[in-house]
């Protein structure tokens, strides 16, 4: 009775691998859909925006993609870390304290006690909250297929809404964080109708370090004003090498206005996502500035 | 009362638990989801996916033909239903035309749901489009279709009121004001959706299993719209989920289910989707509003003229009567000599409005307090001096009819405004308007009247009660008054207690079968703690009457000498135990001459029907009430922060504390959400947000501190003194948050919701105000 078709009716498997091999062998025959916390993959399937594949494999016993430690220079965070998980880890809270920011304002406990990382990458919403704070400080996705490993930055990760360069038969296993240098601080901003449990109308996370009265290693990320996550690279610019005084501020906010393609949608109109990308950035940067 | 009984502390006043609250709070409670009828078929409906369409076929013999299906149905299949709702404006399948997106189409009754929905993917229509009216001016235009037969113009209803005349109350103003509101639409959101069990006996008798608000009503509406005898439909309520309206009228659902049980011979349960329930319940009626009023340079109200018109939607439900409630505001919440009201509810293709806590009153208000504050400013008064100077008071009689014996709104504004601090804080904050940075506080104030004492809008307002005593002094309280998460429950048996010296715990209440309970009009109105209280009241002192009577017989004292207090007879002034009263009623019952304790009392309140003018005294007393917003305006962003609400109600008097302070906690957020946060969007009859991701009730974080008085008026004719609250506290939130923005940044919005980007706009002048689109 394939036209009872409820969401599940469509699966003919359903895989819990043990090992990463296995997995991967699975994703290998094709016809598979990846089901980490469920929290993107289950209303849309029952909304009818995405069709579940053949093959279900629940990836969440595989013990490569779990743990958050340091390696080589740059911080490994497994792609099955919940945002609860993040939210709890010092050295995220630490080191990352752009992406900690964002992993409280996600959601609600309910859904960060189930929601991935990896779930938050692949699902590639522009409005995605840990996608930002990652972009921002220069993350790269680590994608593994039964052909080998790969790592892509973040930067080209994305490729529209809902789209990414990960390849149907490869796991993103773990997302890789350079170490930030040192003083490096940052504000991660969420904006929405509400402060909890709501999608952004825009974010931003913005980072530097302070080198005397000038801002270094500046680092600007965008969500939901273009068809992905973006970096303002033009905003960047203007402040790289420059104190956060109100000119340089005033003229970067202006610069990010180049660098978004924001829609209207149901949340906000594009003007209105200009102006908060213009408004918030300025806030951001001045605190920023003061941190 | 009275009654000087020591042993035994009034019950009145305290913080006494909801009934139901364990069941609820574990999880227990069993709603309309959790009934598991044996045999029950599920059944799905099919909705239009045009706007506006002629039906040119439907084709449903691939889904007839799903194995676990067992009945189809188009109109065609039951050619004897007959219009429904209050309008009497559709059938509840669709013959030849659908109206709005939500129209039904066809139904499918299957062995589970699964099975339903995959039969109406079977189903096939072949629509014939027609020009799609998403707006009032569309439908008013010359040469617009004409939606239903008989109502040229595409208007539905139209309501004229007047009282004085407004040219006179105009010549005599020193300053006159003109403004257009525009009011949005929201949707109740309940917890438990939309749903009903149909089934019929053998002998023809049909039970439903409803959550609907208006049972005994209902009966006569679904016979009515099937063609059979009221006396054989019985009305269940299970535990419901939440109604604030949605309920009070009959959807094409429950129809719908009641063929499919009728064709199949099998019980049918139909549950609506939470998508459905955004698409397919009714919504608050959106309002246009033009308002002009005046003053003299004392601060006197002159005249007010009103014209409004509301989209009505497809079809004609409560919505298109909040006219009703609208008038009373614009009349009698503050002395006005001249007042001109006009409403025309105009037919579209838009979802219809109901009922909906409030009705119309937070459309209203949100106007009339709108121009108190500006008339105030225009003639140099601070709003509170300018609201009190043209508040009712007790005794007042207005030109509409309403008779104020209980009044205490003076004492709410005085109330409301010292404890918010309102006159220091309002000089305090307009004096910051143009300071540097962009977070700006404001303070606003509003208030309002509403029904307190019932609604006499039927021929009866009454409710019936029965009450038993059995053996063990266990009381069984048989009322016809609908629990729908009110609390109702608990006060009802409050109320018995306290006449009968009882503890809580020996009160059933039995309050959800046509064929037990008496009847009732329906839980709407703020009436019922009113009502049913008055009616439950009544039962119990015919009960202590009788139990006193016969225990005056056996001890020879007198009637007045006795009394009854902590489960016993006992001596009135002394308070000495007599006999323990379980044992008395038992003595009775196994006498000679036997008897049972079991009573009934009807309660009809004193009030008076509306003329064909709208005038008369439709409540037996009316509730009062002043709010105080105080917000905080991020200029850079658009985002409103509701700080704190300080309000004071005239309630007559708090009988459960707990459940009035729950009562006006939960109004004022649902308040909070129509000024805030919630915006149903319908665009060209389509619905933008059908979910809760996309449509934003306010969640815990934003619930802003709340500082609640209770101003006792003690009514006269109330239970113990208590008026009506239900509505009160939803109806002033968003009227004081628009007063409190404009007092933090000088911009006065006139259209709601004020959700970040509209007031962004509003504040950097990218936002047209509202046009005037009614007509001349
Ligand atoms: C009520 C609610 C609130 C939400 N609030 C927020 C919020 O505030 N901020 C926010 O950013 N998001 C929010 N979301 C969206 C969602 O919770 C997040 O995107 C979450 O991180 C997804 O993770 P998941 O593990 O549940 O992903 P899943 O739903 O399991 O997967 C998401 C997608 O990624 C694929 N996938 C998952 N893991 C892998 C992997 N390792 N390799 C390859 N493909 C993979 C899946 O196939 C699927 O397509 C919310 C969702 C809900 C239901």
């Amino acid at each position: 009775m394939a036209e009872v078709a409820a969401v599940l009716d469509g699966i003919a498997r359903y895989v819990v691998p043990r090992t990463l091999d296995e997995a991967l062998g699975v994703l290998a025959a094709g016809g598979v859909s990846i089901l980490a916390g469920g929290t993107d993959l289950m209303p849309q399937a029952r909304a009818g925006r995405v069709r579940l594949q053949p093959v279900l494999i629940n990836i969440r016993r595989l013990p490569e993609l779990t743990g958050i430690e340091r390696a080589g220079g740059g911080i490994r965070i497994g792609a099955l870390v919940t945002i609860t998980a993040l939210r709890d880890s010092a050295l995220v809270r630490e080191r990352l304290h752009l992406l900690w920011q964002a992993c409280d304002h996600f959601a609600s406990d309910q859904i960060r006690n189930v929601a991935t990382v990896g779930g938050n990458l692949c699902n590639a919403s522009p409005a995605g909250d840990t996608l930002i704070p990652l972009l921002a400080l220069g993350a790269s996705a680590v994608l593994a297929a039964t052909g080998g490993t790969r790592r892509v930055p973040l930067g080209e990760f994305f490729t529209g809404p809902g789209r990414s360069c990960r390849r149907p038969e490869e796991l993103l296993v773990a997302v890789e964080v350079p170490e930030p240098p040192a003083g490096f601080a940052g504000v991660f901003c969420k904006h929405g109708t509400r402060p909890a449990l709501d999608i952004s109308t825009i974010s931003l996370a913005v980072g530097a370090r302070r080198d005397g009265t000038v801002l270094r290693d500046v680092r600007i990320a965008c969500g939901a004003v273009a068809p992905t996550p973006i970096r303002a690279l033009q905003a960047e610019a203007v402040v790289e090498g420059r104190a956060a005084d109100a000119a340089t501020i005033a003229a970067a906010a202006q610069a990010a206005l180049a660098d978004i393609h924001p829609i209207s949608d149901v949340r906000a109109s594009d003007w209105y996502r200009r102006e908060m990308v213009r408004n918030l950035l300025q806030r951001a940067l001045s605190h920023v500035g003061q941190l | 009362m009275a009654e000087a009984m020591p042993a035994a502390p009034s019950l009145i006043g305290r913080r006494i638990r909801k009934l139901d609250a364990p069941e609820k709070a574990s999880g227990r409670t069993r709603y309309i989801h959790d009934l598991e009828v044996p045999g029950a078929l599920h059944a799905k409906i099919l909705r239009s996916t045009e706007i506006h369409a002629r039906i040119v076929a439907i084709d449903t013999s691939a889904a007839r033909a799903l194995p676990g299906v067992h009945a189809v149905i188009t109109a065609a299949d039951v050619p004897w239903q007959r219009p429904i709702g209050v309008g009497k404006d559709h059938l509840p399948l669709k013959t030849d035309r659908v109206r709005s997106l939500r129209d039904e189409i066809a139904a499918v009754a299957a062995d589970t749901e699964e099975i339903a929905e995959a039969a109406l993917r079977l189903i096939r229509v072949t629509y014939a489009k027609l020009p799609v009216l998403a707006d009032v001016t569309a439908a008013m235009a010359a040469d617009a279709p004409q939606l239903h037969e008989g109502r040229p113009g595409n208007v539905a209803m139209t309501f004229d009121y007047a009282q004085g005349d407004v040219a006179q109350g105009e010549r005599e103003s020193d300053v006159v004001i003109e403004d257009v509101f525009r009011l949005h639409y929201v949707t109740h959101c309940c917890m438990g959706v939309s749903g009903v069990i149909a089934e019929f006996d053998p002998a023809g008798n049909l039970l439903l299993h409803s959550n609907t608000q208006v049972p005994f009503l209902h009966k006569r509406e679904f016979a009515e719209a099937l063609g059979i005898d009221p006396a054989r439909i019985r009305i269940i309520q299970p535990p419901i989920g939440g109604a604030f309206g949605s309920k009070l009228d009959i959807y094409p659902f429950e129809p719908i289910a009641i063929f499919l049980a009728k064709i199949t011979g099998r019980p049918v349960k139909l549950l609506f989707t939470r998508e459905e329930e955004f698409l397919a319940s009714p919504t608050r009626q959106p309002v246009l509003l033009k308002l002009r009023s005046g003053c003299r340079r004392d601060g006197t109200l002159t005249f007010r003229t009103v014209e409004t018109v509301h989209d009505n939607g497809a079809y004609t439900s409560w919505g298109a009567t909040t006219p009703f409630v609208m008038m009373q505001t614009i009349s009698s919440l503050y002395r006005v000599p001249h007042c001109l009201y006009h409403t025309a509810a105009i037919y579209t293709n838009n979802p219809y409005a109901g009922s909906f806590r409030g009705y119309g009153n937070l459309q209203a208000t949100f106007a009339v307090e709108a121009h108190m504050e500006k008339l105030a400013e225009a003639v140099g008064m601070d709003g509170l001096a300018f609201r009190l100077k043209n508040a009712q008071t007790a005794g007042e009689v207005t030109p509409q009819g309403m008779q104020f014996k209980s009044c205490g709104f003076q004492q709410c504004l005085e109330t409301a405004a010292a404890r918010s601090d309102y006159l220091r804080k309002h000089a305090a904050y307009a004096a910051q308007q143009r300071a540097p940075g962009p977070v700006k506080r404001g303070i606003g104030m509003a208030s309002m009247l509403h029904v307190g004492g019932g609604a006499k809008i039927y021929p009866s307002d009454g409710c019936g009660t029965i009450l038993k005593i059995d053996d063990f002094a266990h009381v069984t309280l048989m009322t016809g008054a609908s629990e729908i998460g009110q609390g109702s429950e608990t006060v009802l048996a409050q109320l018995v207690c306290e006449e009968l010296g009882l503890p809580l715990e020996a009160v059933t209440v039995v309050n959800n079968d046509t064929d037990i309970t008496p009847w009732d009009v329906g839980v709407h109105a703020s009436r019922t703690t009113f009502i049913a209280g008055n009616s439950a009241i009544g039962a119990a002192r015919k009960a202590r009457a009788k139990i006193l009577a016969a225990a005056a017989q056996k001890t020879g004292l007198t009637e007045e000498a006795l009394g009854l207090a902590g489960g016993c007879v006992v001596r009135r002034a002394s308070g000495e135990r007599l006999f323990e009263l379980g044992k008395f009623l038992r003595g009775l019952h196994f006498s000679d001459r036997a008897e049972l304790v079991m009573t009934t009392f009807y309660y009809e309140p004193p009030s008076r029907h509306q003329d064909r003018e709208f005038k008369g005294d439709v409540s037996a007393a009316y509730a009062w009430a002043t709010q105080v917003c105080e917000v905080e305006v991020d200029s850079d962003t658009g985002i409103v922060r509701l700080l704190k609400v300080t309000g004071a109600h005239d309630v007559g008097r708090v009988l459960n504390r707990l459940g009035i302070e729950g009562q006006i906690e939960g109004g004022v957020v649902m308040g909070q959400g129509y000024a805030l946060t919630e915006d149903l969007m319908v665009d060209h009859g389509v619905i933008r947000n059908p979910n809760f991701r996309d449509y934003k009730l306010v969640t815990a974080p934003e619930i802003p501190e709340m500082d609640i008085t209770f101003i006792e008026t003690l009514d006269g004719e109330g239970p113990q003194g208590a008026k009506g609250v239900g509505e009160a506290p939803a109806i002033c939130i968003a009227a004081a948050i628009a007063n409190a923005i404009w007092n933090a940044t000088g911009t006065r919005i006139y259209a709601l919701p004020f959700t970040p980007e509209h007031v962004y706009r509003a504040l950097h002048g990218a936002a047209a105000p509202p046009a005037w689109t009614g007509g001349a």
